[in-house]
């Protein structure tokens, strides 16, 4: 039994875990600025960013150094490598949350619409759900539950579609333009947000089975392989 | 995946590939091309009647670097001994089952063992020169054949195979024994290749050198299996994980009852699965330092 990789590999997938909480604290911290215009908070999630930064940067100098000394195979390996993926999806995720906030200072002045508000409450909750089960479903190697993802994006995907069409109908007001483009890219972080937890949904499909598979594939339909792209 | 990218797309074309090219590639690279030099079935090796290596069954690939790996006493060293026939050298020991190699069985009564040895030479754990000249172990195969024409054109080029002819050209009748382990390993690796045999089996062959040493031997194999079949069994998973192009799992069967340790074949795969997807628990275990 080698008990300093183990440990090692253990204190990585907390960390994991543990960058995963602080996503879904900024993600929840952007939500609340956004729906109650409060630029504080926003502030003080676009500050919280750094921790996540810190927590990213552990994660990856973690991995160079068990890389470099412990040479991990099989299901090691496979694990290393998908901790890095995880890593980079959730610091994007992070990222996103930023951007949220960042705008939703730029939208302070403009009224509030209701049908939109409500739209990303809606879209904000289907993510935290969605960052919630990539997560446990790491964690407890569960594929399935994994897979599961796929249509919990596509609810999101459909919530986004509606808050873009929402903001095309309010027409041609040139008041309202500016703020409109910046709400569409708000659906958009936040429709990203799910894409990233599918990500992370296949990363724990490939720890499980060993096998490279991207649940859809924008181009050429469902459960193409990489092999079938060869 | 996002709701821009999931719109109906016409199916990729890549400018450039043809799709049939792209199948017939995957063909060529699947198994169906791997030539297979030894086909081994249901190979049992007993000393004095108790089975040491049980029911093996695998075909090792021409121009592959395959290996061996396995804890202690799981059979792997008895096993590379079957392909050279270095177990008839041991009374009390039996082979059952069957070797074919090039399709000829190698433990038919037409074929003679030393005929064997030198189209499969064997390279072992400890360099072990003889105590001539430099050039006088390599000179020594070709002589016992009476291949007496260009021996000099011949023994050169086995050191240039070995990759040491640069390092002893200008001190060829010097003793063996004045050379560094690796060295005399490397010099060993030239002896068998001076009788053009077609197979080189390694046992353990970088085991007792340093790690330049093993990284020469190494990299000489990569050289070597353009133009020989290489078999080698090691101790160190990650020598097979950067030299073998196949590798087989050798584990032990413990029957408690009767005290007896029985090698067995868990897992033969293409090394890159054995190291990143292994297809049995035992295997897994032993490769991630779990075993035990």
């Amino acid at each position: 039994m080698r008990v300093t990789l183990q440990e090692e590999l253990d204190q990585l997938e907390a960390a994991l875990q543990e960058e995963g909480a602080h996503v879904l604290r900024a993600l929840r911290g952007a939500l609340n600025a956004l729906l109650q215009s409060d630029v504080e908070l926003a502030d003080e999630v676009i500050a919280f960013d750094d921790e996540i930064d810190g927590a990213y940067l552990a994660i990856e100098e973690g991995i160079q150094s068990l890389l470099a000394r412990q040479t991990p195979v099989a299901v090691d390996l496979r694990l290393v490598l998908a901790i890095l993926h995880n890593n980079l999806h959730l610091e994007r995720m992070a990222d996103y949350c930023v951007t949220i906030a960042k705008l939703t200072k730029l939208v302070k002045d403009v009224p509030p619409d209701e049908t939109i508000l409500e739209g990303f409450e809606e879209m904000g909750q289907r993510a935290e759900e969605m960052i919630r089960i990539a997560l446990d479903s790491f964690r407890d190697r569960n594929a399935a539950r994994a897979e599961s993802l796929v249509d919990l994006d596509e609810l999101i995907d459909r919530a986004n579609r509606r808050v873009v069409g929402h903001v095309l109908s309010l027409g041609a007001d040139p008041s309202l333009q500016e703020w409109g483009l910046r709400m569409i890219i708000v659906s958009r972080c936040l429709e990203r947000i799910g894409d990233h937890a599918v990500d992370i949904g296949e990363q724990t499909a490939y720890l499980v089975s060993g096998e490279f598979r991207e649940f859809t594939d924008a181009s050429h339909g469902p459960g193409t392989t990489p092999r079938d792209l060869r | 995946m996002s709701e821009m990218e999931s719109a109906p797309a016409a199916p990729a074309k890549i400018p450039g590939m043809d799709e049939k090219l792209l199948e017939e590639r995957a063909r060529e690279t699947s198994s169906a091309r791997r030539d297979v030099l030894f086909d081994v079935a249901d190979l049992t090796v007993s000393y004095s009647g108790v089975p040491a290596l049980k029911n093996v069954s695998l075909e090792i690939y021409k121009n592959y670097v395959t290996a061996f790996i396995g804890p202690s006493g799981c059979g792997k060293s008895t096993f590379i001994r079957c392909f050279n026939r270095m177990n008839d050298l041991i009374p009390t020991a039996s082979v059952e089952g069957r070797i074919l190699y090039h399709g000829i069985d190698l433990y038919g009564p037409e074929v003679d063992s030393v005929e064997v040895r030198k189209r499969i030479g064997m390279v072992f754990q400890k360099p072990n020169p003889f105590p001539k000249s430099i050039y006088d172990n390599v000179a020594f195969g070709p002589r016992v054949l009476g291949w007496k024409k260009n021996l000099a054109e011949r023994v050169e080029r086995a050191l240039q195979q070995a990759a040491l002819w640069d390092e002893v050209k200008n001190r060829l009748k010097d003793s063996a024994y004045s050379l560094s382990g690796g060295q005399q390993q490397r010099l060993c690796i030239a002896r068998c290749l001076a009788v053009e045999p077609d197979v080189l089996l390694m046992d353990e062959p970088a085991s007792a050198l340093d790690p330049i040493s093993t990284t020469a031997i190494e990299d000489l194999m990569h050289e070597l299996k353009k133009d020989y079949t290489i078999v080698i069994v090691t101790h160190n998973m990650q020598q097979a994980a950067r030299v073998a192009d196949m590798t087989a799992f050798f584990s032990v069967d413990v029957d408690e009852e009767q005290d007896r340790r029985t090698g067995i074949l868990v897992e033969y795969d293409q090394t890159p699965t054995i190291f990143t997807k292994p297809g049995d628990k035992r295997t897994e275990d032993y490769v991630t330092g779990r075993f035990g």
